[in-house]
């Protein structure tokens, strides 16, 4: 167990590495150069020498790469070009933003979508299976900015039930300790807050995890299907178990497996589908910032942005491999 | 029975033989591809014909219907209505389908062919060829897909070709995997072991008689690649990052403005994104369809 897991985040480090130098060749890749690209469009002849000189843009190529190398290791990634502030910073005011969107997604998708795949799968043939396929197919076939346009239209616009942009009333005042809105408004004790919080959070949530929805109950329903037929089922229910044990204990949990598999994959799909939720609903996290970065040329934020999520996204891959193995025995003794 | 069992015997008593034969039957009795099949032709032959069934020029702005705010809906005259600027909106969305064809064709044909030429030398040279190539997929799928392509249109800037050069290049890592796992399934098949016995030089195998094989999982890849370039460029299009000539009729960046005038003019923001739908959905019925089809479990189970 504990070699796999070292083998794994040996296995981390090449990727990390090259990422590092992918990022560290874009930058150097975008129109102008680095090092208009460091200072945005305030560059003056004068400012480019300094700054070429300030981040050593004038030394041997593997030089520079140490530095970066350096420089990114202790998450300094420069300062946003329109703010003046450093991206690292930003980084911590965003961040639980997405994160809070992306969980509510991802409960969502998994709340729903679990229990949708088992039902069609152990009805199968039936309306529910039906359902379950064409609500698969239409939640994949469905752009994520679109279901949230459509979304807002029927629910803020037509029925007014709940609000269109941002995370919370702006006349409603808390403390924000966690960034986490809905945590926030907790440990203040105001549930106008939380009720606020929670309604601005649902739509986005709903619009973001439709896709992770499709997937977790297509694969929850493939699964049982084939976990249905598997020999220990049948052994489970000739000893006699009630018929709810045996789908609990045995045909669920070794389902579960390859929900674990994909959830890495959804994480990273959250990840990208945020920026496009976000800017539908306004929603001050880091999608609308990398957009942002984008139209106002803001080379830092956008290289410590997409550093960042892959960051984070092959962490969480580390982790969904780890716990796969924690879970199934076979590859932890292979 | 089970569901294959029945099929399988159908199969036997019917007849076609073959790995394509088999395929192509099931996919003509899979009531869901056939939708599917009638979606995608539909939006092919709109894309090819629309400057003939266009009842306007898209790009024709008409300011004298938007003369008490935006926006006429469906009218007579313009079956979808009129947009905020008086084009008539039935003609950008007919013309929209061009656009996404031509995005969604172009993407996939650039992810494919890197993606194939990556994955099979990959697969077939094995050892540090194999290691170097994956390594650099895996770093590129380090990055999730629309962030990719948000960077390379960083470098790029702006514009429909970038979007299409941005999606195609996220897609390369997939189908370099994929085709790498079918070559190395391939590999160690006897016709191959007996061709590298007789002589055959390795390019020869791997063009003529691995490649060949190793194609069913790359065409259902495809097909879903497809739906899922319309959707990604729909997506860079709406973050405006796509033709930056906001006239363009492309469904995606039609969709931009259009948040702001929910309440007035849904139509606007519907109808362009109801296209994309079905569109995407086409090419998911088929893609699944074929998936099943090309299934080799199923085959001839009795």
């Amino acid at each position: 167990m504990l070699r796999y897991v070292v083998r794994r985040l040996l296995l981390l480090i090449p990727i990390l590495l090259g990422l590092s130098i992918l990022v560290f060749l874009w930058i150097r890749a975008l129109p102008g150069g680095p090092a208009q690209a460091l200072l945005g469009e305030r560059a003056t002849a004068q400012s480019i020498k300094q700054i070429e000189h300030q981040y050593g843009l004038d030394k041997p190529i593997h030089i520079q790469y140490l530095r970066y190398l350096q420089r990114v290791s202790r998450l300094d990634f420069g300062d946003s070009v329109t703010t003046r502030r450093a991206v690292s910073f930003e980084i911590r005011q965003r961040f639980p933003a997405t994160v809070e969107l992306g969980l509510s997604a991802m409960l969502f998708a998994v709340l729903l979508g679990i229990p949708l795949g088992f039902v069609a799968a152990k009805r199968y043939g039936g309306v529910v299976d039906n359902l379950s396929l064409v609500t698969s197919l239409l939640g994949i076939s469905i752009p994520v900015f679109f279901l949230g346009i459509l979304l807002k239209y029927v629910f803020s616009v037509k029925l007014g039930l709940l609000p269109t942009v941002g995370r919370l009333d702006p006349l409603i005042e808390i403390d924000h300790p966690t960034k986490f809105y809905v945590l926030d408004s907790i440990l203040a004790g105001n549930p106008t807050a939380l009720w606020d919080s929670l309604k601005h959070l649902v739509l986005p949530a709903i619009a973001l995890g439709s896709i992770p929805l499709a997937i977790i109950a297509r694969i929850t329903r493939a699964a049982v299907l084939d976990v249905q037929n598997e020999d220990y089922v049948r052994t489970a229910r000739a000893k006699g178990l009630a018929p709810r044990v045996v789908d609990i204990r045995h045909v669920l949990r070794n389902a579960m497996l390859p929900i674990v598999t994909i959830i890495g994959l959804l994480v990273g799909f959250l990840l990208a589908g945020a920026v496009l939720t976000e800017t539908v609903f306004a929603w001050p996290g880091l999608g609308t910032w990398l957009v942002e970065a984008i139209k106002s040329r803001n080379y830092p934020v956008l290289q410590g942005g997409i550093l960042f999520v892959a960051l984070i996204f092959v962490l969480v891959n580390l982790l969904v491999d780890i716990s796969y193995a924690i879970l199934n025995p076979r590859i932890r003794l292979s | 029975m089970s569901i294959a069992e029945t099929e399988a015997r159908q199969l036997e008593l019917e007849g076609p033989s073959g790995l394509w034969g088999e395929a192509f039957w099931r996919l003509r009795h899979n009531k869901a591809a056939l939708a599917g099949f009638a979606l995608v032709a539909t939006f092919v032959f709109v894309a090819l014909f629309a400057p003939m069934i266009a009842p306007s020029d898209p790009r024709a702005q008409d300011l004298s219907l938007i003369r008490e705010g935006c926006c006429p809906g469906p009218s007579a005259s313009h079956w979808f209505g009129v947009d905020a600027l008086g084009r008539d909106e039935l003609s950008r969305v007919l013309y929209g389908a061009r656009y996404s064809l031509l995005i969604g064709i172009v993407s996939v044909i650039v992810g494919l062919s890197f993606g194939i030429v990556l994955g099979a030398l990959a697969g077939y040279m094995g050892r540090v060829v194999d290691t170097v190539i994956m390594r650099l997929m895996d770093i590129m799928l380090a990055i999730p897909g629309l962030l990719l392509a948000i960077g390379i249109v960083a470098m790029l800037g702006p514009g429909l070709f970038q979007i299409m050069i941005a999606v195609g290049v996220t897609n390369v890592p997939i189908f370099a995997r994929l085709l790498r796992g079918s070559v190395l399934a391939q590999r160690e098949n006897d016709f191959v072991l007996a061709a590298r016995a007789v002589g055959v030089p390795r390019r020869r195998i791997l063009v003529s008689h691995i490649l060949p094989n190793a194609m069913s999982p790359v065409i259902v890849q495809g097909t879903l690649a497809m739906a899922t370039a319309i959707i990604d460029v729909a997506g860079l299009g709406f973050l405006g990052l796509g033709p930056q000539d906001p006239s363009t009729p492309e469904w995606g960046t039609m969709l931009t403005d259009t948040v702001r005038f929910l309440q007035t003019a849904p139509h606007l923001a519907i109808i362009p994104g109801l296209a994309i739908v079905v569109s995407v959905l086409g090419f998911n019925l088929i893609g699944d369809g074929l998936r099943e089809a090309l299934d080799p479990k199923m085959r001839g189970r009795a």
